[in-house]
């Protein structure tokens, strides 16, 4: 325990501290100086406001996506099929590098465009803006929305919903009246994360938004890597750090009450829906395919530009970008996998380590513990990144430059969810097991082995899977900490978008999406071994 | 086996903190002397603190004052893994990951038992509770009734020398209900285990126990067989609680040797061996229960009374009859030659002579 608030407070507190400390500090001495001009520069306060803008934009669409999609995935009674597509369409995002939206929006409306300039022989069309952006960030993102919805539909009694229908409503008026009501807590949850997540993305509008439509991740990003100024960029991460901090604090006092769905109860018969008319089925489906197939396409267009030596211009075969990627790409895809490698194990065990006593233990500064757990990952990327730039670059603990700093970073930022499932599980496991163990005669440590244990193993490998994925495909915070020594795929893809060379682009996206996959196919067939009730499915964690 | 061992309970107390009501006594003083090899049912409403005191005898809750002594033995300072008790759950918590027969062998794999051993004491409990050939199913793949049996053979395959029951029946149908407690009983009986048993069913508790304490507001309000507090309940609540009742408001006449003279409205009448005090003039509520109540036709020494509804019920028929002001439940077999009047018949109403409890007026 003492271990664990070591590390909270060293990888947490810390870098935090010394990030609040550079923009408010200046030589020792209280001077808020530089945070008034920099609130005071027009530039930024446009910045400031372009990123609710488009927050809340994309908050509200992605959240109307998903519930469309969680809706129809419910409610609709799709074939098995169907709704493997939307699942899969759901989870690409999930699980690509930041920019894969953004690079096949770029390819397909660009300068060069397939559509715009191949299609339609449109000239001079700009692609950069608002508009682009919010289209890549609400595909990237409603995600999110759809993965926290899913579960809060299919909990619904159907018996709520039959009782309204047989009281004389209208299967509309059902809906309006029951339905959507009860998701409310599910729809501000999720309007939340994605406004969060879109609040934090810096990859997207770096490619997408053009010096017209600053945003302050991409501007505190731009201060500390072209102008190397650390304050500057504490200053607009800090910024950025009260939208955030407002979400956090929402978010767990009005939706942190959650309803618990509990296990073992009787539940409701499985009746057939009647919650949608008949006819209503296709356009929900209608709309969820057509949004699935713009996915659909930008995933196809990746892998074809992965594979002719320029989408857009040379259209012959080649296998050029692959060969440069496993040459001069090879050691970010070490580099990635090592320390994807490394953090995984960590961030599984740290997660049913701290998820366990948060929830099963009574001790002083629990739910201070808990809440410091969730911080990192509750900031934007570029905060972290940041502080921790901040906090490890000068003695007395040097990191920078290091593995290690990565490995922490990632653990620290995304081992939340595992801890998260973890408390979940364990408030769905009936503390009965564990006292039938006991009255049984074992004692605390082999109730922890035999029982508790085993039944968090779902939980475990949960997050040691986010935590991987999120190793290969994050970037936000890490990009302020890679280094000559440890550099990593995402970055190598930022860097080959800039010099325009798309084709490994590409390839490098592609590969990320692959290696993923074959390691969540891997993790879901590993748990499938073991015996648990409420299976978590490793996909399904990726959202809340 | 180990020798079956009596429970005492002194003056166990365990305190809540509430959220509106600050703090409220789960269970307060209760005191409880359980013979060695008998079956005692806690019986209690809803939230009256039966779990709460189970749980402090197995060691799952601490209590805030009072012992729990096993055997000769104060276990109250020992943790619940060293109490040697099994405890049936109400929702049998088994362990999903293992199977029935590592579900049933944990307590002995605790023991560090040799496999052959195991295997022969398991074997022997799944065949005693009618589970042989279930050792590789999963609980989940149990039925109900199924689930019970193991978490029974799991509680008593370690002999433990004290077994708690936490309303173990209450997630199964009427009619296996029935079943599973008088096999229960007769496992209970042939392994002369000492037994706790809580549930909030009267009738349930009346049929496995040896005696039953009758719980309200985290007190023992009285305990004793079913029959004596059947016929003898200490208060209302005890009457209501076991039983259908009428309460008959009645003053004392004159009372001695055994009888007790009562006027009932302008009805006397002379009951024998009641076993309350009673001093003349005192008021007092008769209870009579309603199957004691006979009818017949009006006229002749009795209430008067008027049939107000009449329930067929195969072997009975229950009767509301109005007397006065107040409305008296009567049961009559169905055979019986009172059993035929209709609703709107004036008759005349016999309250019983004998085995009438008295209860103060206030009680
Ligand atoms: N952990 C707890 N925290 C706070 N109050 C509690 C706790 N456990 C029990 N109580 C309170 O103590 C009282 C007795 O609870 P208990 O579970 O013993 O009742 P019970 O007789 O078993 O009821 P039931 O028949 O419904 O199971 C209740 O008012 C309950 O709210
Ligand atoms: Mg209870």
């Amino acid at each position: 325990m003492l271990v664990l608030w070591a590390l909270l407070a060293l990888f947490v507190v810390f870098p935090l501290g010394a990030l609040v400390a550079r923009a408010f500090f200046d030589g020792g001495r209280f001077a808020p100086g530089a945070l008034l001009a920099i609130a005071r520069d027009p530039n930024h306060l446009r910045a400031f406001g372009n990123s609710l803008l488009l927050g809340a934009l994309v908050g509200v669409a992605g959240t109307a996506l998903g519930f469309l999609f969680a809706f129809t995935a419910v409610r609709v009674g799709l074939p098995r099929g169907w709704s493997a597509v939307l699942d899969a369409a759901a989870l690409l995002p999930l699980v690509s590098p930041p920019f894969t939206t953004a690079i096949a929006i770029i390819f397909s409306f660009g300068p060069r465009g397939l559509i715009t300039w191949h299609l339609f022989g449109l000239k001079g069309f700009t692609v950069y803006g608002l508009g682009s952006t919010f289209a890549a960030e609400t595909l990237t993102y409603f995600p999110l929305a759809y993965l926290t919805l899913k579960p809060v539909l299919a909990a619904l009694d159907p018996n709520v919903e039959d009782m309204a229908f047989s009281l004389g409503s209208s299967r509309r008026r059902v809906f309006r009246t029951v339905t959507l009501p009860l998701t409310v807590p599910g729809l501000g949850n999720a309007f939340l994360l994605v406004f969060a997540a879109s609040l934090a993305d810096f990859a997207t509008p770096l490619i997408l938004a053009g010096n017209d439509f600053p945003v302050l991740p991409t501007q505190a990003y731009l201060q500390i890597t072209g102008l190397f100024d650390f304050k500057g960029g504490a200053v607009l991460s800090f910024v950025l750090l009260v939208p955030a901090f407002v979400v956090f604090v929402l978010q767990r006092a009005w939706v942190g009450r959650r309803y618990y769905v509990t296990i073992g109860g009787k539940t409701g018969a499985e009746t057939a829906v009647k919650s949608v008319a008949g006819w209503a089925r296709w356009p929900l489906l209608a709309g969820c395919l057509a949004v699935a197939a713009v996915i659909g396409w930008f995933y196809a267009l990746l892998a074809y530009a992965s594979v002719v030596v320029a989408l857009g211009a040379n259209h012959a075969w080649t296998w050029v970008h692959y060969r440069v990627i496993f040459t001069e790409g090879l050691k970010a895809i070490r580099d990635t996998l090592v320390i994807a490698g490394l953090g995984m194990p960590l961030g599984g065990v740290y997660g049913i380590l701290l998820g366990y006593l948060v929830a099963r233990k009574a001790f002083a500064g629990r739910r201070a513990m808990e809440v410091v757990s969730m911080v990192n990952y509750a900031l934007p990327g570029t905060i972290v990144g940041i502080a921790y730039l901040i906090a490890f670059n000068d003695p007395p603990l040097v990191l920078t430059g290091t593995a290690l700093i990565l490995v922490a970073c990632y653990v620290f930022r995304y081992s939340p969810t595992g801890i998260r499932t973890t408390v979940a599980l364990l408030q769905q496991i009936d503390p009965g097991l564990e006292e039938a163990s006991q009255s049984l005669g074992a004692g605390s440590a082999r109730t922890f082995w035999r029982i508790t244990l085993p039944l968090l193993v779902p939980a475990f490998f949960a997050g040691l899977g986010v935590v991987f994925i999120r190793s290969m495909t994050a970037i936000s915070a890490t990009i302020f900490l890679i280094s000559i020594n440890w550099t990593l795929i995402t970055v190598r893809i930022l860097e080959n978008m800039t010099e325009l060379s798309l084709g490994p682009a590409a390839a490098f996206s592609m590969l990320v999406v692959a290696i993923v996959f074959v390691v969540m196919a891997a993790l879901s067939r590993l748990l499938r071994r073991f015996r648990t009730p409420g299976r978590v499915m490793v996909a399904g964690l990726l959202g809340g | 086996m180990m020798a079956a061992a009596g429970i005492r309970l002194e003056r166990l107390t365990r305190r809540f903190a509430h959220r509106v009501k600050g703090e409220v006594y789960a269970a307060r003083d209760v005191s409880l002397t359980v013979a060695p090899g008998e079956l005692v049912t806690l019986l209690g409403p809803s939230g009256c603190g039966k779990t709460t005191t189970l749980r402090m005898i197995a060691g799952f809750e601490r209590p805030d004052a009072g012992r729990v002594l096993i055997g000769e033995e104060d276990v109250t300072g020992l943790l619940a893994n060293r109490r040697n008790i099994g405890f049936v759950f109400q929702n049998y918590a088994l362990f999903p990951h293992l199977t029935v027969f590592e579900n049933v062998a944990y307590g002995l794999r605790v023991q560090r038992l040799a496999q052959d051993r195991i295997a022969a004491a398991v074997g022997e409990v799944l065949a005693l509770v009618g589970l042989a050939g279930y050792e590789r199913q999963f609980p989940q793949q149990l039925s109900g009734g199924e689930q019970q049996r193991v978490a029974l053979a799991r509680a008593i395959v370690t002999r433990p020398r004290v077994l708690l029951f936490d309303e173990p029946l209450s997630n199964l149908d009427a009619q296996l209900r029935v079943r599973m407690r008088a096999e229960i009983r007769a496992l209970q009986q042939a392994l002369s285990i000492t037994a706790i048993y809580v549930t909030h069913d009267q009738e349930e508790a009346m049929a496995i126990s040896d005696r039953i304490a009758v719980m309200s507001r985290g007190t023992i309000v009285q305990e004793g067989t079913a029959e004596a507090l059947y016929r003898r309940p200490a208060s209302e609540f005890v009457a209501r609680f076991i039983g259908r009742v009428n309460l008959v408001p009645a003053r004392v006449v004159a009372a001695g040797g055994g009888h007790v003279e009562v006027e009932v409205g302008d009805h006397r009448l002379r009951l024998a061996g009641v076993e309350a005090a009673a001093a003349s003039g005192e008021k007092v509520r008769l209870v009579v229960r309603p199957e004691a109540v006979a009818l017949a036709p009006a006229g002749g020494d009795g209430l008067a009374g008027v049939v107000r509804t009449r329930v067929f019920l195969g072997e009975k028929v229950e009767y509301q009859v109005g007397v006065g002001d107040d409305t008296l439940q009567v049961t009559r077999y169905a055979g019986a030659a009172d059993a035929a009047f209709t609703p709107g018949t004036v008759v005349t109403v016999h309250l019983p002579t004998a085995g009438v409890g008295l209860l103060p007026a206030g009680a």
